[in-house]
């Protein structure tokens, strides 16, 4: 630790920092910013910054205006976009009370409560994103619809066009911010891309993905186009999801793997994977946490709409994917119904808490799923006792509001905000006459 | 010549144990050397391995056999040391000490040569083996020196200086064989200084016989010099600690340098104190308090240690110098391993590490100002204290010894077997050797019993040496020969949590000056007071309230016995203080009620026939004087409050009792106040009905008192009765007003609330319910209970009662009707801007809701199920369980919310004098309440999580089971 803070220190002096800013996210998942003048940063790393968090959406009661935010020297770097002049480095931060305990609702302190609760069984966690998104020609619409840079499909090169600059550009700016992009290529809709986050222990992905998606934007603006990570902006095209690759580590060893097992999956894989079926349903509210996110999940294409998990079945809510023999560190298990607007803090948060949950109880996996559950009759899907994920948002908050799981994972304090503001949300989308009812009902009644 | 033999007798007498190998082996041995063998720890030892070592080598044996005074040296290190022993095997050419006479421990110079001389010339594991081999006679030089002093304890610190002087001599000689053999060119290693920095217990100079050595390694230059400096340090450690034929000697451990671990094991000197300036916790630069040039470049040693002295010397205005103290305080009184508590001789109450904690907390405090307390060795910061006045001179000499006695236990102790170890033994025969060997007693049970008596001042001392001189700061105590500035004592005071140590000061000074009894008494109890009040959530309250309360009482010869002879009482004393306001309050009001802190009998409930026997007496002793029995019932309340709020932070009664117990002072209260302006016979009958949580007998403390006022005509016509019922209605406001502990006799639940008549007779009461059967006014029957006044009036109204609580039938439209009404009276009677979830009353999921839930299966079931026909939401939930009405786990979550609001809300009350139904959000709020719950410190937080938690499961269930199809 102390290492670190000399090297933020020598860092600052020695790049000319003129701005650093301190970084945290809101309940909702949006990044939060705090500029300090570079001689403030020592000061901020004994003490803390205090700042009025009644500001923020859901982060303090309203009468607990005053929290101090601790910037965590090791997530330091100097970002990319600001150029030579005046160059400007960010930290994240935890949130703390004056009295220096953990903010309750600081979402980065929810995924570090969750991964110290997996901590004392022994395990950690790591996870690994796929995360889509769209290139628009800009935020507005055009006869009702968003504006797609070009009109490619799947994997298609695309000569001279912005998605390879943009990729490209994005791609060194993240590394250049030190996170490692693993693969990226251009997926199934018009201006859809897809940047895959290397592996890490979960914490620095979730802080990885916030950085990313502020990366993604900035080098958008600079190329005068706009990047959205809207679950489903386009009605005719897939929406943008964050699959995101878990395994949990005992030491050295990866605990999904055993050589011996079906697919190579240990026990612990297997309940661990009971633990997010049986789960999925009540964390949904969270991991797709907008309105827009349900036009995604039963959107059709391979939305994972049903709990389900599979081999090789693109149409399963978890998938346990194939890796090459001999490599069982990559054992790992693949949820495919987190999208990418989610908070990665709070939904990392929970699905571990699910898998440790299977553990913990020994769930029993059910039968994987076979053939294209989309294409089964209601009736076969109950036969095989296939459920399905809730199909609204105001769903989805019924489930979780009697969730323990996510009671106790979240705190009390962030679960009833999320349940509050969803709501909120929810009432605010009914309220609205749709283009489609109009459409629809108009011209007929 | 003739051989005497020694009978087994004499043997005894010696101190053998095992008299017939004893026998046996003596034969073999020279003659007479037998009584000889009395100076041994454990003579059988002695002679065994006297035995065992003569047979690997006689010659030498026999020569130290030759010399009388050598003879008894090396029986005592026989008997005292098997560690030592097994040296002497492998090297029998070391007995030659044993020959030499032993002079007091050398000068570390004169060491260092001998071990420079031991290795000159030799080179790899030969010259480690050297060293060691060299290192290790002049440890068996010093042991057997230790043995032979008539007082051990006495000595314990010249052998630990000698003990560290070995060690800094023993780096030396490993350094300067590093420095041969290092693959970097010889005189540029030459040239490269290195300083080995001594910390801990090396760098105060007060070693053990075995223990890791600290040290931290600083050279001065470049990287080059870096480079080769840590080359060589590495090197050197290993010349010490790596295996080899001759075992390594300890640990020389590196850990505590700057980022401890995982920090370049070598830094130049600027580095050192950039790091300091810029990083170093409060508890590296306790590490500092004894940093000491140990080996290598003494000069450039002491430069560091110049450097870092004024960095150590300001940690203590540091901001989180208080939480560090905590931190100390809690390593000390660290894990230790339960079946070692017993016999730990360093940690645990009592131990070595009280003494060195003590004394480094009054050193950090004080040493910013004075450089005079900067000692290294606790023996000499000790003294260095005294000498300046920061403690009495009697406490220190005490603590010195205490010190020297632990100490010289555990230098037996490792000397023993050579092993680190801070455990006494268990078994006897080896606590007995123990005994011996420190001199400190002749037997197993003696040696036991006085440690007993050391722990035990230890642990009183750290209140005398820290709390005691606080006093001297504002009271003149000539016989103490210490005086501190009230500087020294409000910096001692903001370190152990006194939020305003100059107005705690201030009181000390008020509560300890002069030459009164009191003022006497209360010197020698505030030290060890002060260290509970800074145990509480509240020390500077406490504190007050303390003062305060000691005003009052002035020279009472109760108090001050009992604050005197009862320490159970004093720490109860502080501890409801430091934890209530309310009970300050009161305390202040009616001070003689301390003396109930003695005895938990006194804090118990007193039985309702006993305080209606009081009330009773009460008005008859005042029969002429109405405002006076008025007054002796209102005094009367307040002590029976106080005693159920003493005995509810105290823990010796549960919230069921205290919510008896206040409906029980309440009722005692009433019927006195009655009896003054009604008599029977005077024209009508009057009685009190008690309701809502007054009614079910579960009062808190702040809650209101609901009640409703009946009368019933006989011999005056109904005009004339609703007037005197009025009238005695209003007499009874007037005489049980009291300002200091309001009674708000609320008749809020009576028909038509706040519009309707204040008082009204049984017949109108029946018009009323008969025609309104179901609403609030009705439902609120259902925990009317009567409790004062004449008893037929008050037989007929509950018997009127039952009839409308416990319907034979209610319809679903009319179960639909109250859970509207509830629906309803959720959202308005809420507080604008309260949040729901914090609200103790009319929360979510908090009293209202389990109440309205009970309720409801009262009205449907009441009169099929007796057990339903309770006032008590406790009770009725209960019976609801056993009639299968609600599911056991359902009714547990609901009684768990109960709980914990009634307990919340009455804790709120105690801890801030004022009534309120939410749950604070200001953290030292949260942190009062949570400790008066019996939450550990700390707890705000998980105390907040806890009332959100049962509160949104209890609101689940109600939702299911009182709005659902339930």
């Amino acid at each position: 630790m102390d290492k670190q803070r000399d090297f933020v220190l020598r860092t600052i002096e020695e790049r000319s920092v003129k701005f650093v800013r301190l970084w945290f996210t809101d309940v909702v998942g949006t990044l939060k910013s705090v500029a300090l003048a570079p001689a403030e940063v020592e000061g901020a790393f004994n003490e803390g910054v205090g700042f009025d968090g009644s500001a923020i959406e859901g982060l303090t009661r309203t009468n607990e205006a005053d929290v101090l935010a601790h910037p965590d020297p090791s997530t330091f770097q100097i970002l990319p976009w600001r150029g030579e002049i005046d160059p400007t480095a960010r930290m994240f931060c935890d949130i703390t009370t004056p009295d220096g305990q953990p903010a309750v609702a600081d979402p980065r302190n929810v995924l570090k409560r969750a991964l110290a609760a997996a901590a004392d069984r022994g395990f950690t966690f790591y996870t690994h994103p796929e995360i889509e998104f769209y290139l628009l020609k800009s935020s507005k619409v055009e006869n009702g619809v968003p504006v797609p840079v070009d009109s490619a499909g799947y994997f298609d090169n695309v000569p001279g066009g912005t998605a390879n600059d943009f990729r490209r550009r994005s791609v060194r700016m993240l590394e250049d911010l030190g996170i490692s992009v693993e693969f990226s290529h251009h997926e199934a809709g018009p201006g859809q891309n897809e940047i895959d986050l290397r592996y890490a222990d979960a914490l620095t992905t979730a802080d990885n993905i916030m950085t990313f998606r502020t990366v993604v934007k900035e080098v958008a603006i600079e190329q005068g186009v706009y990047a959205t990570f809207m679950p489903k902006p386009l009605t005719a095209h897939p929406g943008s999801g964050m699959h995101t690759h878990m395994s949990l580590f005992e030491g050295d060893t990866n605990a999904f793997f055993d050589a011996s097992g079906q697919y190579q999956l240990s026990t612990i894989g297997k309940q661990f994977v009971a633990g997010l079926l049986r789960h999925a349903p009540e964390i949904t509210a969270v991991t797709n946490q907008f309105v827009n996110s349900y036009k995604r999940l039963w959107g059709g294409d391979e939305a994972p709409s049903y709990v389900t998990w599979g081999h090789n079945n693109r149409s399963a809510l978890v998938r346990v994917p194939l890796y090459k023999p001999g490599k069982g560190q990559s054992a790992r298990v693949e949820y495919r119904a987190i999208d990418s607007a989610a908070n990665p803090y709070l939904s990392y948060a929970l699905l571990l808490a699910a898998g440790l949950k299977g553990i913990e109880n020994g769930y029993e996996l059910p039968a994987e799923a076979e053939g294209d559950v989309w294409s089964m009759t209601p009736a076969e899907r109950k036969a095989l006792g296939y459920g399905s994920l809730p199909t609204s948002l105001d769903h989805a908050l019924t489930l979780m509001e009697d969730s323990e799981l996510v009671a106790e994972t979240l705190g009390e304090q962030v679960f009833e905000y999320v349940l509050a503001n969803k709501r909120r949300e929810w009432a605010g989308y009914r309220a609205q006459v749709t283009p489609f009812e109009l459409e629809s009902n108009l011209e007929i009644l | 010549m003739t051989r005497t033999t020694t009978t087994l007798t004499e043997l005894a007498r010696l101190g053998f144990a095992d008299l017939g190998a004893a026998h046996e082996a003596l034969a073999a041995m020279p003659d007479a050397l037998a009584p000889t063998f009395a100076l041994a720890a454990d003579p059988d030892q002695a002679l065994r391995l006297m035995g065992a070592l003569r047979s690997t080598a006689p010659k030498a044996v026999d020569a130290v056999l030759r010399d009388a005074g050598a003879t008894e040296r090396l029986i005592r290190l026989l008997g005292a040391s098997a560690g030592l022993a097994t040296f002497l095997e492998r090297h029998p050419e070391c007995l030659a000490v044993f020959s030499e006479p032993l002079t007091a421990p050398a000068e570390p110079e004169v060491v260092g040569a001998a071990l420079l001389a031991a290795v000159e010339g030799a080179s790899g594991e030969a010259a480690w083996n050297a060293l060691r081999t060299a290192y290790r006679a002049e440890l068996v030089r010093l042991a057997a020196w230790d043995l032979e002093q008539p007082d051990g304890a006495q000595v314990v610190d010249r052998v630990a200086a000698g003990l560290a002087d070995l060690a800094g001599a023993a780096l030396d000689a490993a350094l300067a064989l590093a420095r041969r053999s290092t693959r970097f060119p010889p005189e540029e290693a030459a040239a490269t200084p290195l300083a080995i920095i001594g910390m801990g217990k090396s760098g105060a100079r007060e070693l053990n016989y075995l223990s890791d050595v600290d040290v931290i390694f600083v050279t001065d230059g470049g990287d080059r010099e870096v480079e080769i400096a840590t080359a060589l340090a590495r090197e050197a450690m290993r010349a010490i600690a790596e295996l080899a034929v001759e075992p390594p000697l300890w640990e020389v451990d590196a850990n505590l340098r700057p980022e401890g671990k995982d920090g370049a094991l070598v830094r130049t000197l600027e580095s050192h104190l950039a790091y300091y300036e810029r990083w170093a916790k409060s508890w590296e630069f306790q590490a500092l308090l004894k940093a000491r040039p140990l080996a290598g470049d003494l000069e450039l040693g002491e430069r560091y240690v110049q450097g870092v002295a004024p960095l150590v010397w300001s940690s203590a205005s540091r901001e989180n110098f208080v939480e560090s103290v905590q931190g100390m305080r809690e390593r000390v009184t660290a894990h230790i391993p339960p079946d070692e508590v017993d016999i730990q001789l360093k940690l645990g109450p009592g131990g070595l590490r009280d003494v060195e904690f003590t004394i480094q907390l009054l050193q950090l405090v004080h040493g910013q100002a004075d450089p005079a307390v900067r000692q290294r060795s606790t023996l000499d910061a000790l003294l260095a204290l005294a000498e300046n006045g920061y403690i009495g001179r009697v406490e220190a000499s005490g603590f010195a010894r205490d010190y020297r006695f632990l100490r010289l236990l555990e230098h037996r102790i490792q000397l023993s077997r050579m092993r680190r170890t801070h455990l006494m033994p268990r078994e006897e025969g080896q606590l007995r050797v123990l005994a011996r060997a420190s001199g400190l007693a002749t037997t197993a049970d003696g040696i036991v019993e006085e440690w007993q008596k050391v722990k035990h001042e230890v642990r009183t001392l750290h209140e005398r040496l820290f709390y005691r001189p606080l006093l001297s700061a504002v009271a003149a105590l000539p016989d103490d020969g210490y005086a501190l500035t009230s500087a020294q004592a409000e910096a001692r005071l903001a370190a152990i949590g006194f939020r305003d140590p100059r107005g705690a000061l201030h009181h000390i000074a008020a509560l300890t000056s002069g030459v009164s009894r009191r003022a006497q008494i209360q010197r020698n109890l505030l030290p060890v007071m002060l260290q509970w009040f800074s145990e509480g959530a509240d020390p500077d309250g406490g504190l007050l309230a303390f003062r305060r309360l000691s005003d009052d009482l002035g020279e009472a010869y109760w108090f001050l016995r009992m604050l005197r002879d009862s320490s159970g009482a004093a720490r109860r004393l502080t501890e409801v203080l430091s934890g209530s306001k309310f009970v300050g309050v009161l305390l202040e009001r009616i001070p003689e009620s301390v003396v109930w802190l003695e005895t938990d009998g006194e804090l118990a409930p007193r039985s309702p026939a006993l305080l209606l026997e009081e009330a009773a007496a009460t008005v008859a002793r005042h029969w002429d004087d109405q405002a006076a029995a008025a007054v002796a019932l209102r005094t009367a309340r307040r002590r029976e409050v106080l005693r159920l709020a003493l005995g509810a932070i105290l823990g010796v009664i549960t919230v069921e009792e205290l919510g008896r117990g206040l409906s029980d002072i309440t009722t005692a209260l009433l019927t006195g106040v009655l009896a003054l302006v009604h008599r029977y016979g005077d024209g009508i009958e009057f009685g009190i009905v008690a309701m809502g949580r007054y009614g079910g007998a579960e009062l808190g403390f702040g809650s209101d008192a609901d009640v409703m006022y009946v009368y019933r005509a006989a011999g005056v016509d109904d005009d004339e009765a609703q007037r005197r019922a009025e009238h005695i209605v209003h007499e009874l406001a007037r005489l049980t007003e009291d300002l200091r502990l309001p009674l708000d006799l609320d008749l809020g639940l009576r028909p038509e609330g706040k519009n309707g008549a204040i008082v009204r007779s049984l017949d109108s009461y029946r018009a009323y319910y008969a025609r309104w059967s179901l609403t609030w006014e009705a439902q609120a029957l259902l925990r009317a209970r009567g409790v004062v006044g004449d008893p037929q009036v008050l037989e007929a109204f509950e018997q009127l009662a039952d009839e409308i609580r416990y319907p034979v039938e209610i319809s679903p439209a009319d179960v639909r009707e109250v859970r509207r009404i509830k629906a309803r009276v959720e959202s308005e009677r809420l507080p604008q801007g309260a949040d729901p979830a914090r609200h103790l009353k009319l929360g979510r999921g908090s009293l209202s809701d389990v109440e309205w839930f009970v309720q409801l299966l009262q009205l449907q079931h009441g009169a099929s199920v007796p057990g339903l026909q309770t006032t008590s939401t406790l009770s009725a939930l209960a019976a609801a369980v056993a009639a299968k009405l609600v599911p056991a786990e359902d009714a547990e979550k609901l009684r768990a919310a109960w709980l914990i609001a009634s307990r919340a809300r009455s804790a709120m009350t105690l801890w801030s004098a004022k009534t309120t139904d939410v749950l604070p959000t200001d953290r030292q709020q949260l942190e009062g309440v949570a400790r008066l719950l019996e939450y550990p410190p700390g707890s705000a937080s998980r105390l907040e999580e806890d009332y959100l938690r049962t509160t949104r499961l209890a609101r689940q269930v109600f939702e299911k089971r009182f709005y659902g199809d339930g």
